[in-house]
């Protein structure tokens, strides 16, 4: 060490450089100090977002979630009715809740500080308690950051190309590997469960398969769905709409896992040994049933559980209904029918077939006979467009051609087809038509986005080369001098927005006649009941409105010991909701013969 | 920076049995991997002779599928401002390493808590015999075989105030007359 130490000296001088820079000081009164941009404070919830899936009750490890009923927040289709509420005894802020909440409506924000006496004030009701705390959110849920899964394994499915070669089926089903993956997406919430007309119990059945005990999915699908191939294969699903998981993402693929669980069980004695049904001992009831298509077939299987003894009678050579004749093969395979048909016979189920009621055998004998009836007769009857030329020999009604078509008949068409139409029907012809190798343009008075079809099923027929003219409305058949159907004339239809603020309406613009040349047309534009097989004294006390029986929620008619389901009865049309009836119609059945098993 | 890492690397693996080693040049920092009984070695000759003076932290990492306990090291060099990760693993189940508090007094504070958090064993720890758990009966909180719900539920009562809390799944299906059966109740959420 020098005797000088210059670095001593002039060390402190190096305070200088603090020279006229603002001191670090604290103001007065207080400013609160703003938390950082991605603090997590207390909960925010947007309360009209969410829909009460639970997911964020769930996952807390703590247990500070409860779902609780909130004022103002109706349970509805798509809403379970409850909201969280927080306990801040218990938070730990670790932010899972919000990492889960698949509609990102829970948030994280500023807010820190609450200082209370009273314990109780430590509930706290996201959202509802704190509305203004919208603006300070700061831990939040985005696609990239949430844990769920958004995407949905992708189904495998045949090559437009491939597919209008045969009618082999398209869809060729998810692998075990598939399907596991698949169901672990779900986070069984249940929401889905209302809106399924049948209610069946998704989020269990879809845990067994991502847990990997198939043989469990189906017996809990078995449980109110005798007939689930059929559903796995061209069910409406409603229940993916509503997915928690489709507010931000690709629902769970709720239809292809039904399908992947029945399909396991590939044979009808494979499905009485994994579901094992208990058949009670018969009761000495008899019931009849009239139509052997979804709802019949349901409340066939349940009453003969139930020890009822069940005939069917089917006018027909097979079971199923219009999902047997109306669905094209390449949907629905004879197969996946007649594996569950054999299964419901086997457990005792007796069915008639070739046997058209009111022909074959009257109504009245089945209505005197049986303790009770029930009648799932569909919608037999084609509608038709009601234009020139429509008796021409090529111009049919679509559910026809596709009913000859299923009972293996051929059909001629030519090599250019029109379907008038645009519902699931349509679809099914144009596609039919495709396979048989004609040309197949859809005419649809409104637009694409307009049509009722599944649009799973519209983007498959534009694979398959089906060419879809929408805004188009049919004015005449022609024909040539022999007969047959030559050309349609339509006109082209412009969208004009109704008054009373329904759907746009289509209008003919005049003079926008075109003129297609076509061999076969085909009209898709509904169907109707046909009910003159009940007999006069009958026919007069069931009640029949616009078309289809009035019954109870018990699916009664308006005579006694009459029950009727399906598309003669539901609003819906469709094999769930056929399914849902006829459960309904077999518990109410049970009830009124068996009042004492109640 | 990269050779300076490397060198760092090559230099403690002339004295010592390195096991692996780790080199992020991008961060500078080397991550070196021992058997445990070379730990109390290394840190000293990192510590005295090569500059790594500064203690920043020490760590656990709980790897219970592998039937172990990572024991990290953060050190610092404030001359060349690099960081050294020295990692070891020990037996999960006879979690015992050595105290070594006689290097950095810090490590006290640490081993006291990790003998608490996680059970790992200081023999020579000369420290009181709390540290955060006050009268704690349960296993260490932070192995993650800890069930803090278990535990919770066993030793604390719940405030009344919270029993209006509902199932979602059960709303539903009472909402909409649906009927679970009891053998697919265990599916249920």
């Amino acid at each position: 060490m020098s005797f000088f130490d210059l670095r001593g000296t002039l060390k402190p001088l190096t305070s200088l450089k603090q020279f006229g820079k603002n001191p670090h000081t604290i103001r007065y009164p207080e400013v609160p100090v703003e938390a950082s941009d991605r603090y997590r404070g207390f909960h925010f919830n947007e309360i009209e977002e969410c829909i009460g899936c639970g997911n964020c009750a769930t996952i807390c490890m703590n247990e500070s979630i409860d779902m609780i009923p909130v004022e103002g927040v109706e349970g509805d289709k798509g809403d379970s009715g409850l909201r969280p509420r927080i306990d801040y005894g218990r938070c730990c802020y670790c932010g899972l809740c919000v990492d889960v909440c698949p509609t990102g409506s829970l948030s994280l924000t500023k807010d820190y500080i609450h200082v209370s006496e009273d314990p109780d004030t430590f509930l706290f009701l996201p959202g509802i308690e704190n509305p203004d705390a919208n603006n300070r959110k700061t831990y939040i849920s985005t696609k990239e950051t949430s844990l769920n899964d958004w995407a949905r394994i992708p189904m495998p499915e045949l090559e437009g190309k491939e597919r209008v070669k045969s009618f082999a089926e398209v869809v060729l089903g998810y692998n075990e590997e598939q399907a596991r993956q698949e169901a672990e997406r779900c986070i069984s919430c249940g929401i889905c469960t209302e809106v399924c007309p049948d209610h069946m119990h998704i989020p269990e059945y879809i845990n067994a398969i991502a847990s990997g005990n198939d043989e469990d999915a189906v017996r809990i699908i078995y449980d109110n769905n005798p007939l689930p191939e059929l559903c796995g294969k061209v069910c409406t699903r409603r229940c993916e709409d509503v997915c928690a998981i489709a507010t931000r993402g690709e629902p769970v693929a709720i239809r292809w896992l039904k399908r992947y669980a029945t399909e396991t069980a590939d044979a009808s004695d494979v499905i009485k040994d994994i579901v094992n049904p208990e058949i009670r001992e018969r009761n000495g009831k008899k019931v009849g049933i009239i139509g052997a298509g979804p709802s019949g077939l349901t409340a066939a299987y349940y009453l003969a559980l139930r020890g009822f003894d069940v005939t069917i009678y089917e006018a027909n050579e097979k079971a199923g209904g219009m999902t047997m004749y109306g669905i094209p093969k390449y949907r629905l395979p004879l197969d996946s029918i007649q594996k569950q048909v054999d299964y419901i016979v086997s457990i005792g189920v007796k069915i008639h077939f070739n046997t058209k009621v009111g022909k074959d055998i009257s109504f009245k004998e089945i209505y005197e006979n049986n303790d009770a009836v029930f009648m799932g007769v569909g919608f037999p009857k084609a509608w038709t467009l009601g234009i020139d030329g429509e008796d021409a020999k090529g111009s049919m009604q679509a559910v026809n051609f596709l009913h000859m078509i299923n009972s293996g008949e051929d059909v001629e068409v030519g090599n250019k087809v029109a379907v008038v139409g645009g519902g699931n029907v349509a679809i099914d012809a144009a596609r039919v038509s495709r396979r048989l190798g004609a040309e197949v343009t859809i005419l649809y008075r409104r637009r694409v986005q307009d049509m009722p079809a599944d649009w799973e099923e519209i983007e498959g027929a534009e694979d398959e080369g089906v060419h879809i003219e929408p805004q188009a409305i049919p004015i005449k058949i022609h024909t040539d001098d022999k007969g047959n159907v030559k050309a349609i004339e339509y006109l082209k239809a412009e969208m004009v927005q109704s008054k009373d603020g329904g759907r746009p309406k289509p209008v003919a613009i005049e003079g926008s006649n075109t003129i297609m040349e076509v061999s076969a047309v085909m009209a898709a534009i509904g169907q109707q009941g046909d009910y003159d097989f009940i007999d006069k004294e009958y026919a007069e006390k069931i009640k029949i409105e616009r078309g289809r029986f009035v019954v109870d929620k018990n699916q009664q008619t308006t005579l006694p010991r009459l029950f009727a389901g399906g598309d003669a009865a539901n609003r819906t049309a469709d094999a769930i909701s056929a399914i849902a009836d006829g459960l309904r119609a077999c518990k109410a059945i049970d009830a009124m013969l068996m009042p004492s098993n109640k | 920076m990269e050779t300076l890492l490397e060198k760092i690397k090559d230099r403690v693996n002339a004295n010592f049995d390195l096991k692996d080693y780790k080199i992020y040049t991008d961060l500078k920092r080397v991550d070196l991997f021992f058997n445990k009984e070379h730990i109390p070695s290394v840190l000293l000759y990192l510590k005295e002779q090569m500059g790594f003076r500064h203690l920043m932290h020490m760590s656990v990492v709980d790897w219970i599928e592998e039937g172990e306990f990572e024991i990290i090291f953060f050190l610092w060099a404030p001359k060349e401002k690099v960081k050294i990760f020295v990692k070891t693993r020990i037996d999960r189940d006879n979690p015992v390493m050595e105290n070594m508090d006689n290097i950095w007094p810090q490590l006290n504070t640490y081993e006291r808590e990790f003998k608490e958090m996680y059970g790992i064993e200081f023999p020579g720890l000369v420290a009181p015999e709390e540290f955060i758990l006050e009268s704690w009966s349960g296993p260490p909180p932070m192995r993650r075989d800890f069930e803090t719900d278990k535990y919770a539920k066993d030793n604390f009562a719940t405030r009344p105030g919270r029993e209006d809390a509902q199932d979602v799944r059960e709303t539903i299906a009472k909402r909409s007359g649906e009927d679970i059966p009891d053998f697919a109740k265990k599916y249920s959420r």
